[in-house]
């Protein structure tokens, strides 16, 4: 592969001032070529846009000439007129690297443009194909011609479900980002864009199935030898020069056979998962496209929420916001809260029961002043309290008091377990080799040393024990001469006479 | 079940609306139970009586409420310590339900933070937030944890704690259909361009004028009835003549109404109605309380009920006098210089959110209904 030349700017037109009438001049030439028609004049090439052939064209053509996209001869036609005849005549071709600019233009256009489709087709397709290499595979001597082409085909359809796959991920982020200003469209394409999803999602779940299987069971049957036979058709394509032909000729075929491999590699993860943590492709786009419904929905929802409020609700939240934050005085911003939230509690007086019977006798006309008061014996501090006359309580519901200390239970129970594990020593070790130990597992050990501790009798050096609850056995032995040592932990660090220390978990199930 | 514990249940359910118009699921769980059991009957009679609407959705309920006095400031949003919201938390409050509004599925306290902050600094809202305090955190912190209470928001992971000392972040789930449900003016706030306060306050409760007699009647009905429902008292000086008048006619059968739906009891008297509750739950503010605060507020209440108009001055010297005869019985401090404002002014917001109390340019004075109370020589025990 050589470097584009520096004199060659095949793609400077792109951004020159321009750019329109030169992609159309150029597609001109890109379309007379798929006519098997090389070279054009400049009146050919005005026939075809559609124009005169004029200055601006005739500059065009100059510039392309010199960015190298066309390349110019000397007209040696018959002419038919004088100005003709005096003019500089040229026959304008693309050139290659002309050529392969428009071809790259052509093909990013055409991925740009693409609104990534999910080719439910594509499925069918190559479960078909794959159908029909098993046929071939339980062949004895399957034909490498056909073995070749069907693979070649696979590999076709299946980078293009890929890419649309992609793409159509791409385009379902788009969609559910809509602008607002495109609401009618969006609300009329949601629907079909929904069932059409679940369509795909139904598809993808059958034929991915029964593509995954059959991968299986190709590769039950060796799929490398099929593999291994259109490599060497391939390598048989690239024809060798020199005289080491058989070395190149078997390079290629490895280099083939392990381009074939890795294209299988690529089917196979896409429709067969491995193992919980690596799903396949397909199961995280079908799980993609249930997202997608699920985002979509709620975006509709919100759409219509939009649509069927008074008012756009954020706007209200900001314009109350500047009220309040010009509201005169303390007393205005809590009028306006009220007023725009009503979220306060009712408000009542209460009475006491005595006082009621009092009231049964008094009239409407009655003043305040002289109906009967209640009396209020106000009782103070030390007493405990003036009695609230409320109803009696009813019978608490403990169940969920009971599930939480149950939980708590529970969680302590898992905590020591993770403890005692934690504090489980392989062996006997010395004290200052222990580790770091967390706070619930050091309180353990604590306990597990004083628990030792006491154990041993006076003089003694060595001591074995096992815990008041029965769940671990510890063994200590004093070091001669051990010095000092100091454990750490996350609560502080501990100091003492250096000890062998051994702890056996004996709620440990035995391995 | 019998037709006694239907109404019984019924009433539980109205009460538990009235209490907190905004139920949700993981908070009153039995209320929302009851609220959708008796959905048909209480919606009918809100809208009958009130005009309120009542939504219930799988995890809510919500009784629009409206304000029934637009003048009343005594009803502030409370923070966890049942602090008074101030302008800045009401500001964020609205500033954070806007950046909801247009949020996803998800958002973080951070990530919201960020965007209050921008909204804070847009040119034409007058007001200064910048996150830099600690005290600045906190009010959001505090705002947002108002969210959670309602529903608006519901943890995932992380707390509220890590990100005040700037350690960590919160996931929240953003729930819409609550969100949808917390504004209850007749009018969405954005559409209306009055530029002085009071007018705002007015369009945004006002309700459509009737043009026959029958919805005249029936808007005057569901009126009283709103105050009724929401006031503690009801004094006819302050209703506007059509609504005495109507009252005058047919306030048995407004009284009636209402006692049978909620068990709250009538008590009428020449200069008005109040609404009370035997079994004293249906309330905010709470009199008779104990306490150093309950006794003080009884005490300034008796001494208002019987001399009308009395200069704020004087009742500070009352309060002072008070502090210093129940010395040992109070609380510590009562007796400090100064200790008297605190209490003289917690015990007049309680009078005033009761409607026993109407303040002056530095002077209280008290409403009829202040008479209800007596106070006998207080009992101590336990000596």
């Amino acid at each position: 592969m050589t470097s584009p030349s520096q004199e060659h700017q095949p793609f400077a037109h792109l951004s020159a001032p321009n750019a329109a009438l030169y992609r159309e001049v150029l597609r001109a030439f890109a379309r007379a070529k798929e006519r098997f028609i090389v070279h054009l004049r400049p009146e050919d090439v005005a026939a075809e846009l559609r124009r005169d052939n004029d200055d601006a064209l005739s500059q065009a053509l100059d510039k392309l000439r010199e960015w190298g996209n066309l390349r110019a001869d000397a007209d040696t036609g018959r002419v038919t007129s004088v100005e003709d005849f005096h003019r500089k005549r040229f026959l304008f071709q693309l050139t290659p690297a002309g050529q392969a600019a428009e071809q790259a233009i052509a093909f990013y256009e055409e991925a740009i443009g693409q609104r990534g489709a999910l080719q439910s087709v594509a499925l069918g397709d190559i479960a078909e194909h794959l159908q029909s290499l098993a046929v071939l595979a339980r062949d004895a001597d399957p034909d490498p011609a056909r073995v070749h082409l069907l693979l070649l085909s696979l590999t076709e359809r299946f980078s293009s479900l890929a890419d649309n796959a992609q793409a159509f991920m791409a385009s379902l982020r788009r969609a559910i980002d809509f602008s607002d200003g495109d609401v009618e469209g969006f609300v009329a394409y949601k629907e079909r864009l929904i069932e059409y999803i679940n369509r795909f999602i139904a598809d993808l779940a059958n034929s991915g199935a029964r593509i995954a299987r059959l991968l299986s069971e190709l590769e039950g049957c060796g799929h490398e030898g099929l593999l291994r036979l259109a490599a060497r058709r391939e390598a048989a394509d690239a024809v060798p020069d020199g005289e080491d032909a058989a070395e190149a000729y078997g390079r290629a075929e490895r280099r083939a056979f392990e381009s074939w491999l890795n294209r299988w590699r690529g089917l196979r993860d896409w429709f067969i998962s491995a193992g919980v943590e690596r799903p396949s492709q397909a199961r995280l786009l079908r799980q993609a496209a249930i997202t997608a419904i699920k985002q979509l929905i709620d975006a509709v929802g919100l759409l219509n929420e939009r649509r069927s409020g008074r008012s756009d609700r954020s706007a209200d939240f900001r314009a109350l916001a500047r009220w309040f934050a010009e509201a005169p005085d303390e007393e205005a911003t809590h009028r306006l809260w009220r007023a725009a939230f009503g979220l306060a509690s009712a408000r009542h007086l209460t009475v006491t029961a005595a006082t009621l019977e009092e009231w049964r006798e008094v009239t409407a006309g009655t003043s305040w002043q002289e109906a009967p008061p209640i009396k209020i014996s106000p009782q103070l501090r030390r007493t405990g309290s003036y009695e609230r006359r409320g109803k009696p309580n009813r019978v608490a519901d403990r169940s969920q008091a009971r599930r939480l200390l149950l939980e708590q239970a529970e969680r302590e129970a898992a905590e020591t377990a993770a403890a005692r594990a934690a504090l489980r020593t392989e062996g006997p070790m010395l004290l200052s080799e222990l580790d770091v130990l967390d706070p619930r597992a050091f309180r353990l050990f604590l306990g597990l040393l004083g628990d030792a501790l006491a154990a041993r009798r006076p003089g003694e050096t060595e001591v074995k024990t096992v815990t008041a609850d029965g769940s671990m056995e510890v063994r200590l032995a004093l070091v001669p001469d051990g010095g000092e040592v100091e454990i750490r932990t996350e609560d502080g660090v501990l100091t003492g006479p250096e000890h062998v220390v051994e702890i056996v978990d004996l709620m440990a199930v035995a391995p | 079940m019998t037709p006694e514990e239907e109404r019984a249940q019924r009433r539980a359910a109205l009460r538990a609306l009235l209490a907190r118009p905004l139920l949700t699921a993981e908070r009153d769980a039995e209320a929302l139970v009851l609220v959708r059991r008796h959905l048909t009957e209480l919606r009918s009679w809100l809208t009958r009586e009130t005009g309120w609407r009542l939504l219930v959705d799988a995890g809510a309920a919500r009784l629009f409420k409206t304000a029934s006095d637009p003048r009343d400031g005594t009803h502030p949003a409370r923070g966890k310590a049942g602090e008074p919201y101030g302008r800045r938390r009401y500001v964020l409050l609205c500033l954070a339900l806007a950046m909801l509004e247009r949020a996803d599925a998800q958002t973080t306290l951070g990530r919201l933070a960020e965007e209050v902050l921008a909204a804070a600094a847009e040119p034409e809202l007058d007001f200064v937030f910048t996150l830099d305090s600690r005290a600045e955190r906190a009010d959001l912190v505090a705002v947002v944890r108002m969210l959670l209470d309602w529903g608006v928001l519901r943890r995932v992971a992380g707390d509220e704690e890590a990100y005040l000392s700037a350690t960590g972040d919160v996931l929240y789930d953003v729930r819409r259909p609550v969100l949808a449900a917390l504004l209850t003016g007749t009018r969405g706030p954005s559409t209306i361009t009055a530029d002085s306060f009071e007018e705002r306050l007015a369009e945004l409760i006002a309700e459509p004028v009737a043009d026959t007699d029958d919805l005249r009647n029936q808007a005057l009905r569901r009126g009283l009835t709103r105050k009724l429902l929401e006031d503690p008292v009801i004094y006819y000086a302050d209703l506007d003549e059509a609504e005495r008048a109507y009252l005058a006619s047919q306030r048995h059968a407004v009284v009636r109404r209402i006692e049978e739906a909620t068990g709250l009891v009538a008590e009428v008297r020449a200069e008005g109605i109040a609404m009370v509750d035997p079994d004293d739950e249906l309330t905010d503010v709470r009199m008779p309380e104990q306490r150093t605060d309950g006794h003080v507020t009884l005490l300034v209440a008796e001494h208002l009920a019987t001399r009308g108009e009395v200069p704020l001055e004087e009742l500070r010297g009352f309060v002072r006098e008070a502090a210093r005869a129940h010395a040992s019985f109070w609380r510590r401090g009562v007796t400090e210089p100064g200790a008297e404002d605190g209490l003289l002014s917690t015990a007049l917001a309680k009078l005033t959110a009761l409607r026993l109390v109407r303040l002056e340019e530095g002077a209280a004075m008290g409403l009829p209904a202040i008479a209800r109370y007596a106070l006998d020589e207080p009992v101590i025990k336990g000596q």
